[in-house]
């Protein structure tokens, strides 16, 4: 069913040399490399006791290749696929013409460490990430932060805020408290000081369960748009956008389609519960228009695909959408085939370059 | 009109003692055990809560049965999950509530019909209270909370659902339930706000599970029926599960099928709460359309109040969805009669 355009489209300026930005990309540092470059008594505690958190994937073993595109396990012997950076340039970055990547590394989302290993964990991967982007000028990267002590988290940020390669940060989507909890706001007040949005991906080590646990990875990867959903309502409802009015959240990895019919139920609560909630003075669909950005990648795929883009128009989410490839999972999505055909050419250029553009202030050579 | 969810409750643990036995009644006695009326859920002075729910017959006669005229009413009791977690308590609970609603409902008007409250902690005592009363036919459905201990496709399950099927008993996944988890995988709530929108996350967790686990295979003429839980998020969930099914499929080889062909035969929601927008008809007219009507029964869900959007919705269908959402959809699911002039679809 096709309804009659009621939104006047507002071209975002994109700059010409920018035409394919990939807003999901992992790397991936090994644990032997990881050890090497650690020194002294955090290295022994992690020879002699490991890291203390289960990784979801022992939960929820994936069902082939161990998760990843078979074509992206390097041939060097002890590669992982999102390790050698020779590989993810010839295989995503050329092959795609890719102007722009971000490298989210999820290598702290999934452990609880004590403050010191976190901290040297968070510095030795963001040091690793740094020798990436000096080698190669197309990636740019989300700083991990040792997001349970936020001090330590802010520290990282200050630290390394002035070098404009770093985009955002990025925490995983489940946490020793819900995101939007007072406990991670000077995270964000320091996100916000530096002008970087904070990025939210799908990790975590599940420490809370609504209703128990699964028991099939298919469960654990649908449920990843159902626990980002709890998230962004939890930024709502603890007023955490209102506190930091500032705050620019990218849901990286869980979704869009969803947005229009949680905001509305938001909305719909808010107008009963409003004076029970804390302080939300305006529409929580407006909150979420202003302040929320969408990774594109697992695109949900409608049979008839005009329903994506009406999903798109009901949020409100032309300006708000990024590309995404999530190279070098098993779910890639190809630039240049994974966007409905349903979307206008003005629609596919804004998602695959020009919104990020603007959110991350691309190409860097043009800032100041 | 066929109302598919009613809230009803004793009002006191006195009000069950001619259905306990000495050794609980004592018990709860002794234990100062008093029944809150699911304050949590329910705080009484939300403007979501209502009024007070019906703990008799006359007041539920006077305030739905008399003022909406549905043909059939679907009573639920959620009481049962104020009930700790002792599994024999839970049991004796469950019993209690039936034999209660029995007396003070089912008994006294043709049209009630009621989800049989079972233990939410043990799936043996749950089919000992379907093998009880599932002879009943006013009992249509199995009541389960959707806060509860592991996600219901789980295999603790199934010999309760298998009890269910064959009692044609279908299965109706209510809001809320037990307190003690956190209630979302975020965590904690802070606002009762957060907790009640909540309930339509955590509603998901459920479809996926049942699908996932092969429930629907095992038992192809199980219905589950989520009340309570919004319906709006559906489109976007069953377009990610299909997706996941086809890449992941080889892990769960009993999913023959899309994940949402099971979903859209097997499942229905009730319309309340709708939460919708009242002023964007035409994203609305949109969405029902890819959630599909034909998923969709009616329910006052009395006494709560979920605002005005319900209405919205009605005014959106044409009349014969309007009709198929009001009474067909769900005489078809419940196997109740067909109203005059209308036919089974």
């Amino acid at each position: 069913m096709s309804v009659v355009q009621t939104t006047p489209e507002t071209p975002t300026e994109v700059p010409r040399s920018v035409s394919l930005v990939d807003c999901d990309i992992h790397p991936t540092l090994t644990h032997p490399e990881l050890l090497k470059r650690i020194a002294g008594r955090w290295r022994r505690h992690l020879e002699r006791f490991g890291r203390r958190t289960p990784m979801i994937t022992e939960f929820y073993p994936r069902t082939a290749n161990a998760g990843f595109r078979l074509d992206s396990w390097p041939e060097a012997p002890g590669g992982f696929p999102g390790s050698d950076l020779g590989l993810l340039r010839t295989q995503l970055l050329d092959e795609f013409g890719i102007d722009y990547g971000i490298l989210n590394c999820l290598g702290l989302l999934s452990c609880h460490e004590v403050p010191a290993l976190a901290a040297e964990i968070t510095r030795v991967l963001n040091d690793w990430m740094l020798e990436w982007m000096d080698e190669e000028p197309r990636l740019v990267g989300a700083l991990v932060v040792p997001y349970e002590y936020p001090d330590l988290a802010v520290r990282e940020i200050e630290r390394r805020a002035s070098d404009p390669r770093w985009v955002q940060v990025i925490l995983p989507d489940s946490a020793e408290d819900p995101l939007g909890s007072r406990k991670y706001w000077p995270i964000y007040e320091a996100a916000v000081a530096h002008g970087l949005p904070v990025a939210v991906h799908t990790a975590g080590y599940w420490p809370h369960l609504d209703t128990g646990w699964p028991s099939y990875y298919l469960e654990e990867h649908v449920a990843n748009s159902m626990r980002m959903q709890s998230q962004l309502t939890n930024f709502i409802c603890e007023g955490t956008f209102d506190a930091l009015p500032g705050l620019r959240l990218v849901v990286t990895e869980a979704g869009v389609s969803w947005s229009a019919p949680l905001a509305w139920s938001l909305d719909s609560a808010w107008e009963l519960l409003r004076d029970d909630s804390p302080p939300i003075d305006r529409r929580p669909s407006e909150i979420v228009r202003e302040h929320v950005w969408f990774t594109t990648q697992p695109i949900e795929e409608p049979d008839d695909p005009s329903e994506f883009a009406q999903v798109v128009q009901h949020a409100g989410l032309d300006d708000r959408l990024l590309f995404a490839t999530d190279y070098p999972h098993w779910d890639f999505d190809s630039p240049t085939q994974a966007l409905p055909r349903s979307l206008s050419d003005q629609q596919r250029h804004k998602i695959l370059a020009g919104n990020a553009c603007a959110l991350y202030g691309l190409p860097l050579s043009a800032r100041a | 009109m066929i109302d598919c969810d009613v809230h009803c409750a004793p009002a006191s643990l006195e009000t069950l003692a001619p259905y306990l036995s000495d050794y609980w009644r004592e018990y709860t006695a002794t234990a100062g055990i008093r029944l809150v009326g699911m304050a949590n859920a329910y705080p009484p002075g939300a403007p979501t809560s209502g009024e007070a729910v019906p703990s008799d017959y006359d007041t539920l006669c006077k305030r739905v049965l008399e003022t909406d005229s549905p043909r059939h009413v679907v009573l639920n009791c959620l009481t049962i999950c104020e009930a700790h977690r002792n599994p024999y308590y839970q049991a004796a609970l469950a019993s209690a509530l039936n034999d209660w609603m029995r007396d003070e409902f089912l008994a006294r008007d043709s049209r009630l019909r009621a989800s049989m409250v079972v233990s939410t902690v043990d799936p043996d005592d749950a089919v000992a209270e379907v093998e009880r009363l599932g002879d009943d036919p006013r009992f249509v459905q199995i009541l389960l909370p959707i806060r509860t201990d592991a996600p219901y496709g789980n295999r603790r399950y199934h010999r309760l659902f298998a009890a269910a099927e064959e009692h044609n008993l279908a299965l109706g996944l209510h809001a809320w339930g037990r307190a003690g988890h956190a209630p979302t995988t975020s965590g904690y709530t802070l606002s009762y706000l957060e907790d009640y929108v909540s309930n339509q996350t955590i509603a998901q967790t459920h479809v996926v599970s049942l699908v996932s686990e092969g429930v629907f295979d095992r038992m192809p003429d199980l219905r589950v029926a989520l009340m309570e839980c919004g319906f709006a998020w559906l489109p976007a969930l069953l377009w990610r599960f299909d997706k996941d099914w086809k890449g992941v499929w080889r892990e769960v080889p009993w999913v023959k099928e899309r994940p949402s062909v099971y979903v859209r035969r097997h499942v229905r929601a009730t319309t309340a709460p709708t939460h919708l927008p009242t002023d964007q008809p035409a994203h609305v007219r949109e969405l029902i359309d890819m959630v599909g009507a034909e998923l969709l029964m009616h329910a006052s869900d009395y006494p709560h109040n979920h605002g005005a959007s319900a209405g919205a919705l009605y005014e959106l269908l044409t009349e014969t969805a309007r009709e198929d959402v009001r009474d067909a959809n769900a005489a078809a699911f419940y196997g109740l009669d067909p109203a005059p002039g209308g036919e089974v679809r």
